[in-house]
């Protein structure tokens, strides 16, 4: 394969770069121009792979008709015109039966075809318009600007950039490097990170180290590069249409679906066949038979089951989605619902993302500055002196700057050049003092020195706004150790104070507490200088630094925190009385994450460390008993000096666990050591690093924004906003649908019993058929369809997410429970059917004794006179007519009973009265759908009270059920009764 | 989707599924599990089998021991021959005894209760032309109810009493016809009988000569009717119509249709060929 691809191959890699400008009309400067690549772009098309020509859409739609079952029911359908054919050449008019059998039961499976069809295209299609959702974005330069744009739009001859975590976004020609490694393990399975460098080092474009390849990801490093094939012609995009057609995997659950279908078909077939020997043993004609056959295996065989679970998952996919969750694959959202554990990244995910202000000591007194998403919350007194001190010196010493054309934008929202923590200042000062690029304008800056880290301090000289004052202001903040050895005296409402030492330990005090939250602490100081000394014009050295740098005054201490999300405390609580554990896992420093962790509640109030517990009690950290603390920060350093099994032993003991200083790989040990235990992990991350973590883990959560596409390939959702109380939410969906599909599914399997019991009868006690093969079809895929559907929009069972998760080895979606309880406990109301039944005969003259064993003369045609209870004599067809109205009558019955079976299929454990009765409107149809049959029959509406009673006692029963259930959990009842 | 899950695929496992010698449990539950479970099943089904038997017997003490709640499907009564065989066909040869002795006796047979003696000694005389209306007063049964005699001689030359062989030795035979029973049906009103006419169909016209009835005209007289059902009327006495074809053509299919005339029946929809009328094949062989 290699050579043809090679015959295939361009000499980019090896000609020189101006040659290569001029072969794609490029400058390896400032790149295309937008108008050039836009012709480009309309000449080659998207830069994308075009998807392998899948089945076409008839072969998909023919595969629906021609499954295993619905062949079963062409032949049926095909004996069904045969028999009709031979009684029409018989002359025998009352043979249509077989005629509308056979059209019954084609559209049988046209309906499920056209049913199944829609769904499997609904389904591809909601998948797919998740891809659009995460788009690949890539750095462009055009025109010489830097521009992000989506990955498709890019053409031969771009000029771009990639960075580690990046996939590269076509087959690039590099330009320059700097220690750039690529993943090429998606095109030769290498897994050895490949060095890409600006050399051509080998005539095979497949191995010259110049040449990065489309789809392989950047893992280190940052290169510059010119695309020389975009699309199909890149290298992958050829492999991939050399090898196409790799067909779709089926997810587990429909692994699981298709398995209990097979399951139900392969009873059905043999309860089928035994019908159909017993049938010709008591000498019914073959095609009568067969036709018995038929209707077992309709009745017996939950055909929309497989399509009715498709539609569930799509439909939550897409209200997650909405939830801004995008699930990669269906059945991630099943298993989100049994996760029982959640590692989670601090940074982005549980907190905001940006540094704030969040405490300010001046005057001896510690202020909270306001840290919510939308300023919404309190803020301090600044009516000080010294605040007025401490707000220029935070607004003048800081070099960071807002973007331009930003007025309409919120203060927080705004984009900022500057490291973190001088965009919290910034965007603080913008927010107390207001307009602070004026109103540094107004001092004018002399000099600066930036903040290095070897003096730990950043200072900048200013005049004064008074132009009749002559004086420099000196500005200067740092770490606060630092700026309070400058200083001799300190701020104090307004006065300058010496700074003895019962204002340095009130400092100390102070630093200590902000610094125990887990903040970055500022210290900031001021001085006016001599204006002898330092006269106007005066020339400041920042690098000799002549001018004064101590006997400062101290303003105050700023300290600034990565604040939690307003969302994340709730959401962290929620998953604690859902019996999901939050780790943290986090690069940061102990006490930070400690802080953060007990601020979202991860680590609860009250819980101490095995450290807590030993100052406390005045004792060393070893005779501290660990099973005492709830809670347990470990750093990245003592994870790496434990083993496995001490590592599962903090995770057993512990039930807060925060782990800081940690790195990716680390991430992967941990996932893997609750795995261990049993658990059902979900973890995030964003780095490529993070890749192995996330494909360990059971269900990888990647970071929509901050993710890197090496992540959110290996992920299984994506979080669109970053936010923990996204998964959260997910996670409730995913158990709403688990929930809900064993509702639908149990619901569907109840009327299987009522089904087959009259063909037990009436083989068995030889009365005459109670229920016909066109009912059971019409009740399967007419009026049966939409409550199952309609179930899965059920809202939660209010206490879903009071309930420890499930564990997905016990608790599988059809369990022997819910098997049991639906076809032997709740499928009784075929004993309604036969209530009516009997009822409806005995109206009519035939007694139930005399029914038991009337079977070959009811059906003998040439009987035309048999007698009934009170000695009245019945032709065929009318014996016949009084068989319709008993199907129906059946069929009423079972309707009746499904109506009561949907509303107790409502919940599993709460009362109906607790969930609401009619909180699902969607249940209606079936009401709607009972109200055209048969309305013309007078006695109607009489039949359908017969029922009632069996209908309430199902309810009742049922209500039984789930007190004894909520009240004795655990109990002989709730094991045995609770699905 | 459980990364990672593995299938351990031994026999073994299923084994122990089926009987887990360390635990003592067969298909996953221990004996005392099975006792409990099969127990709870067991109340379980008796309490609804005994619910059902109670509204069964709820429904029965509902029911009118003598008419029915509902007859809609008997609006026209059904009609029937006698005598006949599975397909309705009368065929045989006049010159042989034996093909035609098993209609003979059939006739016999099903006429036995219709001899004079017996009507005489069970029955009443009733006046004709009259329903023989017997109404119960209010909540006192007017049981048991009489019935109006037919004597077989009314059937004359069909009645098996002159000619011993119903005409089928001479190429006449004859075919009883009765209504099916109804209660409470009152098949013909201001004093008009209901009666049968006959007729070949289609191109069998000629073929089928001139017919006999008896009692004269093929009535079926009011006085028989209405019927109380046989717990209120146990000697009820079906009325006839002998048909006795004269000069059938001989050698030759014959489809005959029978059916009632009376000016309150419904006539029978198209799907039931039995409804008001009854059709048969006749085939006289002569050699």
């Amino acid at each position: 394969m290699n050579l043809a691809i090679c015959l295939l191959l361009q000499d980019d890699h090896e000609i020189t770069i101006e040659e290569l400008e001029t072969r794609y009309n490029t400058s390896v400067t400032k790149g295309l121009t937008s108008t050039f690549a836009s012709q480009v772009l309309e000449r080659d098309g998207p830069n994308e792979l075009k998807p392998p020509k899948g089945t076409p859409e008839y072969v998909k739609f023919a595969r629906q008709l021609a499954g295993g079952l619905q062949c079963l029911m062409w032949v049926a359908a095909v004996i069904c015109f045969i028999a009709f054919g031979i009684e029409v050449a018989r002359g025998n008019v009352t043979a249509f039966d077989n005629l509308y059998l056979a059209i019954t039961l084609i559209s049988v499976v046209v309906v499920t075809g056209c049913f199944g069809y829609y769904q499997e295209f609904k389904s591809t299609n909601i998948i797919a318009s998740f891809k659009n959702l995460v788009p690949q974005q890539a750095i462009v330069i055009r025109d010489g600007q830097k521009n992000q744009i989506n990955a498709h739009q890019l053409v031969v001859g771009d000029l771009v950039e990639i960075k580690g975590g990046d996939r590269v976004p076509a087959d690039i020609r590099i330009i320059s490097g700097q220690a750039c490694k690529v993943d090429n393990s998606s095109l030769t399975g290498e897994s050895e990170p490949q060095s890409k460098t600006p050399e051509c080092t080998h005539e095979n474009p497949l191995e010259t180290k110049n040449i990065a390849f489309f789809s392989t990801t950047c893992l280190e490093g940052v290169a510059t590069g010119v695309i020389i094939n975009t699309g199909d012609r890149t290298i992958i995009g050829r492999i991939a249409s050399l090898a196409s057609g790799v067909g779709n995997e089926k997810t587990p659950i429909a692994i699981e679906i298709e398995h209990f279908v097979d399951i139900i078909a392969g009873l059905a077939i043999f309860f089928g066949f035994t019908f159909f020997v017993v049938a010709m043993f008591i000498g019914y004609a073959f095609l009568e038979a067969m036709i018995f056959f038929m209707a077992i295996v309709v009745a017996y065989v939950p055909e929309g089951l497989l399509a009715t679970v498709t539609v569930c998952l799509s439909l939550t996919a897409k209200r997650l989605a909405r939830k801004n969750c995008v699930v990669k694959n269906l059945e991630a959202v099943e298993t989100l619902g049994s996760t029982s554990v959640i590692c989670s990244d601090k940074t982005g995910t549980l907190t905001q993302n940006r540094m704030t202000v969040a405490h300010l000591w001046f005057d001896n007194h510690v202020h909270a500055a306001d840290t919510t998403e939308d300023q919404s919350g309190q803020s301090f007194d600044q009516s000080s002196e010294t605040w007025r001190s401490l707000a220029r010196v935070a607004s003048l010493c800081n070099r960071a700057t807002f973007r331009p054309d930003q007025e309409g934008v919120p203060i927080p929202k705004r984009l900022v050049v500057g490291d973190a923590s001088e965009t919290a200042l910034l965007k603080f000062t913008e927010l107390t003092v207001g307009n602070i690029m004026d109103y540094r304008n107004r001092f004018k800056k002399v000099v600066e020195v930036p903040f290095n880290s070897t003096n730990k301090f950043q200072l900048s000289i200013h005049e004064l706004e008074d132009p009749l004052d002559l004086r420099y202001l000196l500005v200067m903040k740092g770490a606060p150790e630092r700026i309070l050895e400058r200083c001799s005296t300190i701020l104090i409402k307004g006065q300058e104070l010496p700074l003895d030492e019962q204002w340095s330990e009130a400092f100390q005090t102070a630093y200590m507490d902000l610094g125990g939250l887990g903040e970055r602490v500022l210290g900031f100081c001021h001085i006016y200088l001599n204006e002898k000394e330092f006269p106007r014009g005066y020339a400041f050295d920042p690098d000799e630094m002549n001018f004064t740098t101590s006997g400062l005054c101290f303003a105050g201490l700023i300290s600034m925190i990565d604040p939690p999300r307003a969302t994340v405390p709730d959401a962290v609580m929620k998953c604690r009385t859902a019996g999901i554990r939050v780790v943290m896992v986090t690069g940061d420093h102990p006490i930070t994450a400690r802080a953060i962790a007990a601020n979202v509640g991860i680590i609860s109030e009250g819980s101490e460390t095995v450290e807590d517990i030993a100052q406390r009690k005045r004792i060393p950290v070893e005779q501290v008993n660990k099973r005492d603390a709830r809670a347990c920060v470990i750093s990245g350093g003592q994870l790496k000096d434990m083993s496995s099994e001490e590592l599962d032993d903090a995770l057993r003991n512990h039930p807060e666990m925060v782990f800081a200083r940690t790195s990716p790989q680390q991430k992967l040990i941990i996932v893997e050591s609750c795995q261990r235990l049993g658990s059902i992990v979900a973890v995030t991350g964003d780095g490529v690093n993070d890749s192995p973590a996330l494909k360990k883990a059971d269900i990888g959560v990647a970071m929509g924004i901050a993710g890197s596409d090496a992540a959110k390939n290996a992920a299984d959702m994506i979080l669109l906003d970053d936010n923990f109380a996204s998964i959260v939410t997910g996670v409730e969906q995913g158990r709403l649908i688990f929930d809900n599909l064993k509702k639908s599914i149990a619901y569907t399997l109840t009327k299987n019993i009522p089904e087959l019991t009259p063909y037990l009868i009436y083989i068995t006690v030889s009365v005459p058929l109670p229920l016909g093969c066109i009912t059971i079809l019409f009740i399967e895929l007419a009026t049966d369809i939409f409550p199952s559907v309609s179930l899965a929009y059920e809202k939660a069972e209010s206490d879903i997410m009071h309930l420890k998760p499930r564990n997905p080895r016990q608790h599988r979606l059809v369990n022997e429970a819910l098997a049991v309880y639906s076809y032997f406990q709740i499928g009784r109301c075929s004993f309604a059917g036969f209530t009516d039944y009997f009822t409806a005969m005995a109206q009519e003259g035939w007694y139930p004794l005399l029914c038991v064993g009337l079977r070959s003369q009811w059906e003998n045609v040439h009987l035309q006179d048999v007698q009934d209870s009170y000695g009245q004599e019945w032709t065929f067809s009318q014996r016949l007519y009084q068989e319709y109205t008993c199907y129906t009558v059946f069929f009423v019955s079972i309707e009746i009973c499904q109506i009561s079976d949907v509303l107790i299929r409502k919940t599993r454990r709460l009362s109906v009265f607790q969930q609401g009765f009619f909180r699902s409107v969607k249940t209606h149809p079936k009401h709607a759908s009972l109200g055209i049959m048969y309305l013309n029959s007078t006695q109607l509406v009489q039949w359908w009270f017969v029922p009632v009673p069996y209908g309430i006692l199902i309810f009742v029963y049922d209500e039984i059920r789930k007190l004894g259930v909520r009240r004795y959990p655990g109990s002989w009842w709730d094991q045995e009764l609770y699905y | 989707m459980y990364k990672g899950k593995e299938r351990k695929g031994s026999s073994s496992e299923w084994r122990d599924a089926f009987w887990n010698p360390r635990t003592h449990e067969l298909l996953g539950r221990t004996a005392s599990s099975w006792g409990l479970i099969l127990l709870f099943y067991l109340v379980f089904y008796l309490f609804l089998a005994g619910m059902f038997v109670l509204t069964m017997y709820i429904m029965l003490l509902t029911l009118d021991d003598y008419k029915p709640t509902w007859q809609d499907r008997l609006a026209t009564p059904g009609m029937m021959i006698h005598p006949k065989g599975d397909q309705l066909e009368i065929t045989f040869s006049v010159s042989e005894t034996e093909s035609w002795d098993r209609f003979t006796q059939t006739l016999n047979t099903f006429l036995s209760p219709y001899n004079d003696s017996y009507q005489v000694q069970m029955n009443d005389n009733c006046p004709p032309d009259q329903f023989f209306i017997q109404e119960d007063s209010g909540e006192v049964r007017n049981n048991p109810k009489r019935s109006c005699q037919f004597n077989r001689s009314m059937l004359e030359e069909c009645a098996g009493i002159s000619d011993r062989f119903y005409g089928y030795s001479r190429g006449q035979p004859c075919v009883l016809i009765k209504l099916n029973r109804v209660i409470g049906m009152l098949p013909g009103k201001n004093g008009q009988s209901p009666y049968v006419t006959c007729g070949a169909k289609r191109e069998d016209g000629d073929k089928l000569g001139p017919l006999a009835y008896y009692p004269p005209n093929g009535t079926f007289n009011l006085m028989y009717y209405p019927y109380y059902g046989k717990k209120a009327q146990v000697n009820y006495t079906q009325p006839l119509v002998a048909v006795k074809f004269l000069n059938a053509s001989v050698n030759t299919d014959i489809n005959v249709e029978c059916k009632i005339n009376s000016n309150t029946l419904e006539a029978g929809s198209e799907r039931d060929k039995f409804a008001g009328r009854v059709s048969f094949k006749l085939r006289i062989n002569h050699t």
